[in-house]
């Protein structure tokens, strides 16, 4: 396992430090365990019958691992990654993440665990049609309460670590499918999460930009951010140094 | 915990969404707008009405006590049928500043409608009987010839005196003054034409035959007067000329009260009543036309909530919390509702004070108490109809509403 091969490395706290950096380029996981799933399942209720979209995942990620999500459509990697996400909470079982028992926090608990931990991108890059680049990136800072003028050079910043430093008063539909995705890393970096978790970032995408894509968000992973990958792609899931595969809302592979 | 972001970004948030949105931002704008535009039109016609009906009693003349036949209460089958209403008379009139001391003068008045002919040209017209005290009463004026003259009530003179627009109609230019003419087909004489007067008390002065009081009665065949008129020394004293009069009469009339005693101040105090309904009334037409543009604001918002359903998604992965976003969308439909109240009272002020440039008579202002009124309302509106959809927006399941979009 290479999660174990420098167990204990990290402090767990900013993820650019420069020893996690130097560790995730060698292809090692560094650190304490940021993730750990004990026996969740997830049930719905469809009608009168119920799916087990999660079925007893049990789960343990360290800071900086690199982890790809796979399995077919249904098998439930979409929910696996909303409560990864705590954009959902678990039926039953256990949810710690970052040392912190997560199911059983309030709404707003739970919101603001999604502000300060979890940086989200998504296949259709959800990026508000109307705003700017820039103002795109400032979103997650309005709502937590970070003061304009800091707000405005963070997200210049993070715009110019993601290349796009030229398109920052540019909106959505004038700029491409890959720099869209660009502005929605920026954003999901911009408050400094610890891990960030990618629904199919490069369906959208050709394979050039794609692959830019993934090496971008592969340098985030190599600067100690913690990066799990959800996709049909085996290609993309391929580059992950570990590999989950799902079925029937258990896990089928890890490794 | 609470919102941590401060009103003014929300309400920025709230703008570039309204303005991301031009087509439908402005459609429901022009919907508040027409509806608080209603609202400042009609109360400031109503309040208009209030103004002129005012003025029209002041310009009727002062402290004035006006004795009507038949009671109030009882008119109708009483008044009509019961034959115990004795008229108003001459004796009466004249007997009033005697025995009531208070009194400084007493008019008596008869009307009638008759044809006032001269020569072939003929027109109908109220013909009003009174006596030379009218005159200083009402602030009457003549531009030519004299008023009636100073001379015995009973006394029944063929003489006329006319309002500027009879003259006009009938003698067209010619100078009236000593001509003969026919009302109701007997003959009289013209003595004097009024100085423009305008509408008093809802007849038109210039437009008017006045007589002596005896020659009208006669003129008529009528037994009573159509009213007195009293005139108090002051305002003050009102109260006690009417117990005055009120004691007379009834000691003339065996006891009885059937005649009525009216005074400008309960004439205008149901003028005012009347109007005030009717001003009321209008704010409720209005205030439908508002509560229409609070339902459009709704059906706005939830269009806008259900059309983004993954941004609320996807704020709530950013880590927006409940609060946050049914405090965004409500700012939006605040937004909303201000910004159309705000066009809808500028757009009704400059209307109103068009209005008063081409309609001098009508003493017309935007009144400011309907307008503060009319503006919270619309505030109030974006607020309520605002809520349904901010808090459906805000209940949204994050996970669901991401998937919805994706």
């Amino acid at each position: 396992m290479p999660a174990d091969a420098t167990a204990g490395a990290g402090d767990g706290a900013r993820p650019a430090a420069p020893g996690g950096a130097d560790a995730a380029a060698t292809g090692a996981a560094t650190g304490v365990e940021v993730i750990r799933l004990e026996h969740v399942t997830r049930v719905f209720k469809v009608g009168d019958s119920e799916v087990r979209a999660l079925d007893g995942v049990s789960l343990s990620v360290r800071a900086g691992e690199y982890l790809s999500l796979m399995g077919p459509s249904g098998s439930g990697k979409s929910t696996l990654l909303n409560v990864l996400g705590c954009l959902d909470t678990p039926t039953s079982g256990r949810y710690v993440l970052d040392g912190e028992p997560v199911e059983k926090l309030t709404e707003d608990q739970l919101a603001d665990v999604r502000q300060r931990k979890i940086g989200f991108i998504f296949q259709a890059y959800h990026l508000v049609a109307r705003m700017s680049a820039a103002r795109n990136v400032e979103l997650p800072m309005i709502f937590a309460g970070v003061a304009p003028a800091e707000r405005r050079a963070r997200a210049r910043e993070a715009l110019v670590a993601v290349g796009l430093g030229h398109r920052l008063d540019h909106r959505p539909d004038q700029l491409s499918g890959g720099e869209r995705q660009r502005v929605a890393i920026a954003r999901a970096t911009a408050m400094r999460p610890r891990i960030l978790l990618a629904d199919e970032p490069t369906g959208n995408l050709d394979t050039r930009s794609g692959d830019e894509i993934l090496a971008l968000l592969e340098r985030l992973n190599a600067e100690g951010l913690t990066l799990v990958v959800v996709t049909h792609d085996p290609r993309v899931g391929g580059r992950a140094q570990r590999r989950l595969r799902m079925r029937d809302g258990r896990m089928a592979e890890d490794g | 915990m609470g919102l941590r972001v401060p009103a003014r970004e929300l309400f920025a948030l709230a703008a570039e969404s309204l303005a991301g949105h031009r087509l439908r931002t402005s459609l429901t704008l022009v919907a508040t707008a027409i509806g608080v535009t209603a609202v400042v039109l009609l109360t400031a016609l109503g309040d208009a009405a209030r103004r002129y009906v005012t003025e029209q009693f002041a310009s009727v003349g002062t402290n004035l006590v006006i004795v009507l036949p038949g009671k109030t209460e009882t008119s109708g089958i009483m008044g009509s049928f019961g034959g115990t209403v004795r008229p108003l008379t001459l004796d009466d009139a004249e007997a009033l500043p005697h025995r009531a001391p208070l009194v400084r003068g007493v008019v008596p008045l008869s009307l009638g409608s008759a044809s006032f002919e001269y020569g072939n040209r003929s027109r109908d017209v109220y013909v009003l009987g009174t006596t030379w005290a009218y005159a200083p009463m009402r602030d009457l004026a003549v531009t030519s010839g004299q008023f009636l003259p100073r001379m015995d009530m009973r006394r029944g003179e063929r003489v006329a005196v006319i309002g500027r627009k009879l003259q006009r109609e009938v003698f067209q230019g010619e100078n009236p003054l000593g001509k003969p003419v026919r009302i109701a087909g007997a003959r009289f004489r013209v003595i004097g034409v009024l100085a423009p007067k305008g509408m008093g008390m809802g007849v038109d002065l210039d437009d008017m035959a006045l007589i002596p009081v005896a020659t009208g009665l006669r003129l008529f065949n009528q037994k009573g007067l159509f009213r007195m008129v009293c005139q108090a020394p002051d305002a003050a004293s009102v109260p006690a000329v009417v117990k005055q009069v009120r004691e007379v009469m009834m000691q003339r009339h065996d006891g009885d009260e059937d005649f009525s005693i009216l005074t400008q101040d309960s004439m205008l105090q149901t003028f005012t009543s009347i109007i005030n309904a009717l001003t009321a009334g209008l704010a409720g037409i209005a205030a439908i036309s508002l509560a229409v543009a609070g339902i459009l604001i709704m059906n706005v918002m939830l269009v806008s909530v259900s059309e983004r359903t993954g941004e609320v998604g996807l704020l709530k992965a950013l880590g927006a919390r409940r609060a946050q976003i049914l405090s965004m969308f409500l700012a939006e439909s605040l937004l909303l509702s201000a910004q159309g109240a705000l066009l809808g009272v500028v757009t009704g002020v400059v209307i109103v004070y068009a209005a008063a440039g081409v309609f001098p008579e009508l003493p017309l202002a935007p009144s400011p108490g309907w307008i503060a009124f009319v503006t919270a309302l619309a505030l109030a509106a974006g607020v309520s109809f605002g809520l349904l959809p901010a808090r459906r927006a805000a209940g949204l399941a994050a996970a669901e509403a991401l998937r919805a979009s994706r």
